[in-house]
């Protein structure tokens, strides 16, 4: 099976990338397309488009907008390809539209038979966040594990693939990654103890080609070792996020999910000092060979998790000037609250540091890549841990950030919130949340704001500026060569502000919360500007009186919105 | 007994305008739980029990202590919604599931005195009219 071989070459050590035709990797950088999810399979969420810049931004106007037809949160990022825009709502999705990106036209939507019971085994809101294109085809992954290719004309299904069994607790929120002649997922399911994957399919026919499991299935599998007994059988490590892919080095990076469950005596020794039950591959950074799904290296960011800090969040991959040397580096703001920069070829620690304030560890340990932690921040089996920073929605959660080359800056949408944690015993029952803890997750961490956009500096690991934002869960963020940053909160204020300052140059408000990056494009010379907003309902659910204060700030909503200049 | 419990499992029988399945006690009916758990007489030591069942088990949908933000979650308003059906709208629901609003079917998974358990602190933090 590719799960026990992958393990294996890692475990032995065979870093056996290409390497050769190494000189100028490729970290794309988006000429002004937007034709996946992040811009770029880099993910960079930068626009080369300037037509819009800090001069003009304050005459931006609406040029149309569309309803998207669901109210569960909206979490779509739309696709360019041609002069069509491929947006997808949530629910299901309820719909996948193709629309004219001038007019906001229908063209034609996509209504998938998803079955109802969805809802039961899908942990944190009915999302999706958008589709993928290659060769005339829509890809689209849905919440009942099923991933579609549509005809990108007519919206007509060409093959549909079960992915996995929806009902053990496995759902797909995220588009896939187009690769060559290949589309590969991951999907969610560490909150209900699935065994985590990253599946490979032929973009034609839908047929599986590769299947790499994140963590073991038997007691003789590479990495079994790193679990305490049986408990890997249960043990999460979901890629439900977005991959990224470097074509010159054909490495596809993933990141995978918390261990389950939550509460950790289960996985290993119940205590920081947990020496080898570090709990492969969950809570890491995974990069695999395109063509085989081999795991060429790995990077776990939080060993032996106990605070449900997924290593999730989306890779960026930049060419970074390191010390004179320009690195192929690889950006990732993590839920456990540390900005890693990683040389993306062999997943080599650069360097890492908090991005936002952290207390459960001091730092990273340079040689080992390990979180030095604070026992007393470690919640033990029936005993409470206090004002853990970040809290489980981590430093930042999947809301993406953008990396501008030209001010050399990421633009981080984070949280600043706290968090109690303990641990409890829980027998394991598939398609039940699988979680073993208790928590309070409404504690506002120092300053009292809960989200601040943060302009950090990948090579100085420090902070530049930061917008500071009343409430959670702030939306992603758009950097573009016009100097600008565009972001939405979950009031419905969509905003651009200067790239270098953060000084706020525009808002409008799109009467709902925004929760999703803005994406832009150019037609007939003419720069655009898309967000899609509707706010989350699950995760400020989990928030008490903070949640009380998302849902007061704006209604739910779906809404496609498109600006672009008067006249232009 | 028989014959209303079936037509319950299979959600049939209406009562008049509220919409709902018409309940019958059914906990009472089946003699479960320990007596008085439906009580207005709360013990304090069952409802810190039942919270921290309730807070394991039920919290990532309705929010720690049941305080959810979201009105179709917010367990706290159960009584203003189904008043003297509360008690079985709870273990009809508990029992059958609402897979489609993401509420999974309980048995199997929590026993009995469990679910009764958390019923006692869901009893304890109900919204007054």
């Amino acid at each position: 099976m590719p799960s026990e071989k992958t393990l294996g070459a890692v475990f032995a050590g065979a870093f056996a990338v290409a390497l050769a035709a190494g000189a100028g990797s490729a970290a794309a950088q988006s000429s002004g397309g937007w034709g996946a999810y992040g811009a770029d399979l880099a993910n960079t969420r930068f626009s080369a488009l300037h037509q819009i810049d800090t001069t003009n931004v304050k005459n931006l106007k609406v040029a149309w907008m569309l309803s998207l037809g669901s109210l569960e949160a909206q979490e779509s990022t739309p696709i360019l390809v041609g002069d069509t825009l491929y947006v997808t709502t949530s629910s299901g999705p309820r719909y996948v539209f193709a629309v004219d990106a001038k007019t906001g036209a229908v063209r034609w939507r996509y209504a998938p038979e998803v079955p109802a019971d969805v809802a039961a085994t899908t942990c944190c809101g009915l999302d999706n966040r958008g589709v993928a294109y290659a060769n005339g085809k829509v890809l689209v992954a849905r919440l009942d594990a099923h991933l579609v290719a549509l005809d990108a004309k007519t919206g007509k299904e060409l093959w549909k693939t079960a992915v996995s069994d929806y009902k053990s607790g496995i759902a797909i929120t995220s588009p896939p990654t187009v690769v060559k002649n290949l589309v590969i997922t991951g999907y969610a399911g560490g909150e209900y103890g699935v065994r985590g994957a990253i599946s490979a399919y032929n973009q034609e026919t839908g047929q599986l080609v590769w299947q790499t499991y994140t963590i073991p299935g038997a007691p003789n599998d590479p990495g079994a070792d790193t679990w305490k007994g049986d408990s890997y059988k249960h043990g999460g490590g979901a890629a439900w996020y977005v991959g990224s892919y470097d074509p010159q080095l054909n490495l596809v990076y993933y990141g995978s999910s918390n261990p389950s469950p939550w509460g950790a005596s289960e996985r290993g020794p119940d205590k920081s000092e947990y020496g080898r039950e570090t709990n492969l591959y969950t809570a890491s950074t995974l990069a695999l060979d395109a063509d085989t799904g081999r795991i060429v290296w790995h990077f776990q960011t939080t060993p032996y998790d106990a605070w449900d800090y997924d290593g999730v969040n989306e890779n960026i991959l930049a060419d970074l000037d390191l010390h004179g040397q320009k690195t192929p580096a690889l950006l990732k703001a993590d839920r456990n609250g540390f900005f890693y920069v990683l040389n993306r070829r062999n997943g080599t620690l650069i360097s890492a540091a908090p991005f936002v304030y952290v207390n459960w560890a001091k730092g990273i340990d340079p040689e080992t890549g390990r979180p030095i932690e604070n026992p007393e921040k470690r919640p033990r089996l029936d005993v409470w841990a206090k004002d853990i920073c970040p809290n489980l929605f981590g430093g930042k959660n999947w809301e993406p950030m953008s990396y501008s080359p030209q001010t050399g800056l990421v633009y981080i949408p984070s949280f600043n919130l706290c968090m109690d944690l303990i641990g409890r015993k829980q027998v394991y029952k598939a398609g039940i949340m699988y979680l073993a803890s208790e928590w309070n997750l409404a504690k506002p961490g120092p300053g009292g704001h809960m989200s601040e956009l943060v302009a950090w500096d990948p090579v100085q690991q420090k902070k530049v500026w930061g917008i500071k934002e009343e409430l959670p869960f702030m939306g992603g963020t758009l950097a573009t060569a016009g100097g600008l940053v565009f972001y939405g909160n979950i009031q419905g204020w969509f905003k651009a502000v200067d790239a270098k300052t953060g000084d706020e140059l525009w808002k409008f408000n799109v009467g709902t919360g925004i929760s999703q990056g803005a994406m832009t494009y150019e037609l007939d010379g003419k720069q655009y500007v898309a967000v899609v907003a509707g706010r989350l309902k699950t995760p400020p659910s989990f928030l008490a009186d903070i949640g009380e204060r998302v849902f007061a700030a704006s209604p739910e909503g779906g809404m496609l919105v498109v600006f672009t200049l008067p006249g232009a | 007994m028989r014959r209303t419990l079936l037509s319950l499992a299979l959600g049939v029988v209406v009562c008049s305008g509220s919409g709902l399945p018409c309940f019958v006690s059914h906990a009472a009916a089946q003699g479960e739980g320990p007596a008085g758990l439906a009580t207005a007489t709360p013990d304090p030591e069952r409802v810190a029990e039942g919270r921290s069942l309730f807070n394991q088990n039920c919290s990532h949908c309705h929010s720690p202590n049941a305080a959810s933000p979201d009105p179709p979650r917010d367990l706290r308003r159960l009584r203003l919604r189904y008043g003297e059906h509360m008690r079985d709208v709870f273990w009809y629901t508990v029992t059958h599931g609402r897979a489609e609003k993401g509420m999974p079917n309980w048995s199997g998974v929590l026993d009995d005195k469990t679910l009764w358990t958390i019923y006692s602190f869901l009893e304890s933090v109900q919204t007054k009219p």
